[in-house]
């Protein structure tokens, strides 16, 4: 199992567009913290959340997340190289378990930093825009339990929106269509319960779905009127990643590479 | 003896260097590979079921209640006008018959707001936006109109908050007079038979016609006088659905009223026109009436002195515009067909780099502009034809679900495909599938990695309805003007007015661009895009 895992490390490291995904998380997420953190000022919208603002960026950066699960598992089967990686571990699941462990490491080294960046920013720009203590905003603080929580929990749920895209690639095998088809679960489905004409499938995809019941997560104010809470949410969240795991396991199991 | 060798020739006829036959070896390109087919009919069908799906979630809408053709709708309370569509019509009007050859005039000044009344409907924190002064659309001048019944036939001229001197008639014609109102601006509005001309003069001796307005079956005695109005005043503020909409109340005075052809012994009545005032009869049960518009009836009124009057009204005279557009709602969905549509355009240049076959491609066509150019023509017309297919066969569908479910006129068209409204949405919905596939597959040159192409491209397209929705609503705006997501404004369905204020929320579909400006924000990209891929495609190694 070691041996697995440090082969898909070997792998995953020595691909040059894993690095510039990740770089690309990285600069999603602080770089939107710094925009969103900015543009918000607070004599006109003093209601909002300002962790969740803070860690707005992660509605972006969780394409990065996806995207280098796609090209893990995808560029493998391009390549041909599933064949030799087949060969030296036979066994399926160890192969999918070392590879959603050397993901799930990668993805939260990099969603660490990048939501310690968040903070700062929103640490360094809200005071400035008005949420000070006099409008009733303390300063974002990591020892804040919510805010804590919010920021831990957008940590795992990038790694969870990559491994719902690594069980996504195993499926699919093809890196655009597993592209096209998870990038189409977290936003346009997300964007049609927005919009949604019916208030009973407004609070379906609100609650069921892996972009809006995982980011439940960050909310840390008005909590009674959230459709899920944070953990819950979470939980939906995991659930997806579960079962496209689980079914990428069955593919890879039942399949020829 | 010296031997000649002739240089070798092939026997093979050279093959004409033609863009047809570069055309048409993209077209084969496409159509071998099973795929791809498959992915186009996906399209189409994605495009069609979508659409139809989210229209059968639609929850049943009865918020309009109508009585004798008054009907209430998300807090306004609206009427049905001559063309048959939903409006509203509620001021204070002092009146009198006049004959079917007849004329009005008056000199009026000091038209200000009066404050708010009430606030009607609020999102948000609870803070109530500043008011102007006047409200922008406040009216005050003569109308001739063919009752007092609320939706009735009319034609008037006013002076307004902040639109200067307007001609308006049948609620949705609007024409523009002296941008800045005199101050004691002077009307005149003259009746011969079906036809009425109005007028404006800044001293009451040298006149300038407006407008005409034909007021087809205006009945031989009609109602002629003096109006106020002043509109519900709408502020959208802050992130998300925050907007604020409050009745204001308006004053005016008016002077040197004259009238010719009114009959013998008449005098001038005031009227609340709109629900608060019924026709005559009892009110019937069950009538609808604002609780909040009710209470603007004491503030509505006139008092006269020597010949000058002075109303005090409140409400509007225009075309209803509801928030909701459910048809532009419901084609939002397509945004499945479109994902995959960029899928194809980017597979159909990255597949190329993973097996190679570019090289073989630049070998036979070496000018590299030109294959772009061809293989833009052939994903973008079958994917163009796909998505036309599966809106056509969504649209009627989607309509007769809608209007089903309560989505239906008055308030809301219910649109024929044929129409140029349902035209603009079909051929819109296929139009913006071309321009993304060719957008996927410029940045398909541009990338050489199906994914990363794909995640830029719907970073630009899709992305932005999500952030417009979370951020506060002028960067959301914004986002939606400058990204091509502006190209979503083509599925819109409900008119919108210059002359009516509406609050535009990205939550509700709202899109800040008219329908072919949004459309051209997206071809700019797609034409900037294109022009980056052929410079790299030019530059770099296959």
């Amino acid at each position: 199992m070691i041996a697995a895992v440090h082969a898909e490390w070997t792998k995953l490291r020595t691909v040059s567009s894993s690095a510039w995904l990740l770089l690309t998380l990285l600069a999603l997420t602080v770089g939107f913290a710094v925009i969103a953190t900015d543009v918000v000022k607070c004599p006109a919208s003093c209601s909002i959340d300002t962790t969740k603002i803070s860690l707005t960026g992660i509605l972006l950066s969780q394409a990065a997340a996806a995207g280098l699960a796609v090209i893990f598992v995808t560029g493998e089967y391009s390549s041909g190289m599933m064949r030799t990686t087949l060969t030296a571990v036979p066994r399926r699941i160890v192969v999918l378990a070392a590879k959603a462990i050397v993901l799930s490491a990668v993805i939260a080294a990099a969603g660490v930093v990048s939501v310690l960046g968040s903070v700062l920013a929103g640490r360094i720009f809200l005071p400035g825009n008005g949420y000070t203590s006099a409008h009733g905003f303390a300063s974002l603080s990591l020892l804040h339990g919510p805010t804590l929580r919010a920021a831990g929990g957008s940590v795992l749920y990038l790694v969870l929106i990559g491994l719902i895209a690594l069980g996504a690639g195993l499926a699919l095998r093809s890196a655009a269509a597993s592209t096209c088809v998870v990038l189409a679960l977290l936003y346009a489905v997300t964007y049609l319960g927005d919009l949604s004409l019916s208030p009973v499938w407004q609070h379906r995809i609100e609650r069921w779905t892996p972009m809006d019941a995982g980011l439940a997560v960050q909310n840390t104010t008005a909590m009674a009127k959230q459709v899920i809470q944070p953990w819950p949410g979470l939980g939906v969240c995991a659930a997806w990643a579960a079962a496209a795991l689980a079914i990428g396991w069955l593919m890879l199991r039942l399949r020829d590479a | 003896m010296t031997m000649t060798r002739a240089s070798y020739q092939s026997a093979q006829q050279a093959g004409r260097d033609g863009f047809w036959q570069l055309l048409r070896s993209e077209w084969t390109k496409f159509r071998t590979v099973r795929g791809w087919t498959i992915a186009l009919l996906a399209v189409a069908a994605l495009t069609a079921l979508a659409p139809i799906w989210l229209a059968g979630t639609a929850s049943s809408n009865d918020p309009v209640t109508c009585v004798r053709g008054i009907c209430q709708a998300e807090g306004s309370t609206i009427a049905t006008g001559p063309a048959g569509t939903a409006v509203i019509d509620s001021f204070y009007f002092v009146h009198q018959p006049v004959a079917s050859t007849s004329s009005i005039t008056v000199a009026v000044s000091a038209l200000r707001g009066n404050g708010n009344a009430s606030q009607v409907q609020g999102f948000g924190p609870g803070r109530h936006p500043q008011l102007p002064a006047t409200e922008p659309w406040a009216k005050a001048g003569i109308m001739i109109k063919a009752s007092t019944r609320p939706g009735s036939a009319y034609a008037a001229v006013m002076v307004t908050g902040s639109h200067g001197v307007r001609m308006q008639y049948d609620y949705s014609h609007d024409l523009a007079g002296p941008a800045t109102p005199a101050a004691a601006q002077w009307l005149r509005l003259t009746r011969s038979g079906d036809t009425i001309t109005g007028q404006e003069s800044a001293d009451g001796s040298h006149w300038t016609t407006i407008g005409t307005a034909h007021l087809a079956g205006l009945p031989a005695s009609a109602q002629a006088g003096m109006f106020v109005a002043s509109p519900v005043y709408v502020q959208t503020f802050g992130d998300g659905d925050n907007s604020s909409q409050i009745t204001t109340r308006a004053t005016a005075a008016f002077r040197h009223l004259s009238l010719h052809g009114g009959s013998a012994g008449q005098t001038w009545t005031g009227s609340v026109i709109g629900p608060q005032a019924p026709p005559a009869g009892n009110p019937p049960p069950g009538q609808q009436i604002g609780p909040k518009t009710a209470q603007l009836q004491p503030h509505q009124g006139f008092t006269s002195r020597a010949g000058s009057y002075q109303l005090n009204g409140s409400g509007d005279i225009a075309p209803f515009v509801p928030i909701v557009d459910p048809m532009h709602v419901v084609f939002m969905a397509t945004l499945f067909g479109l994902i995959a549509v960029i899928g194809l355009g980017t597979v159909f240049v990255t597949a190329e780099y993973r097996r190679s076959l570019i090289r073989t491609t630049l070998t036979a066509s070496p000018r590299r502009g030109r294959i772009l150019a061809a293989k833009s023509i052939v994903v973008g017309s079958v994917t163009f034809i796909a998505a036309l297919a599966g809106a056509a066969i969504a649209f009627p569908i989607v309509v007769t679900k809608l209007v089903s479910s309560g989505w239906k006129p008055p308030v809301w068209p219910e649109l024929s495909i044929t129409s140029s409204t349902g035209l603009q949405i079909v051929l819109g919905i296929a139009a913006t599938a071309a321009a993304a596939a060719i957008l996927g597959l410029a940045a398909g040159t541009i990338f050489r990695r199906s994914s990363a192409a794909i995640m830029a491209v719907l970073g630009v397209l899709v992305v932005p309805l999500i952030l417009a929705i979370v951020m506060p609503l002028s960067v959301g705006t914004w986002l939606l003007r400058l990204t091509p997501a502006a190209a979503f404004s083509l599925e819109a369905s409900v008119p919108h007015y210059s002359q009516v204020s509406y609050a535009c929320a990205p939550y509700h579909a709202c899109f800040p661009l008219d329908p072919w400006p949004g459309y051209a924000v997206m071809a700019a990209w797609t034409v900037a895009a294109l022009a980056g891929a052929i410079y790299l495609l030019r530059r770099r190694d296959a």
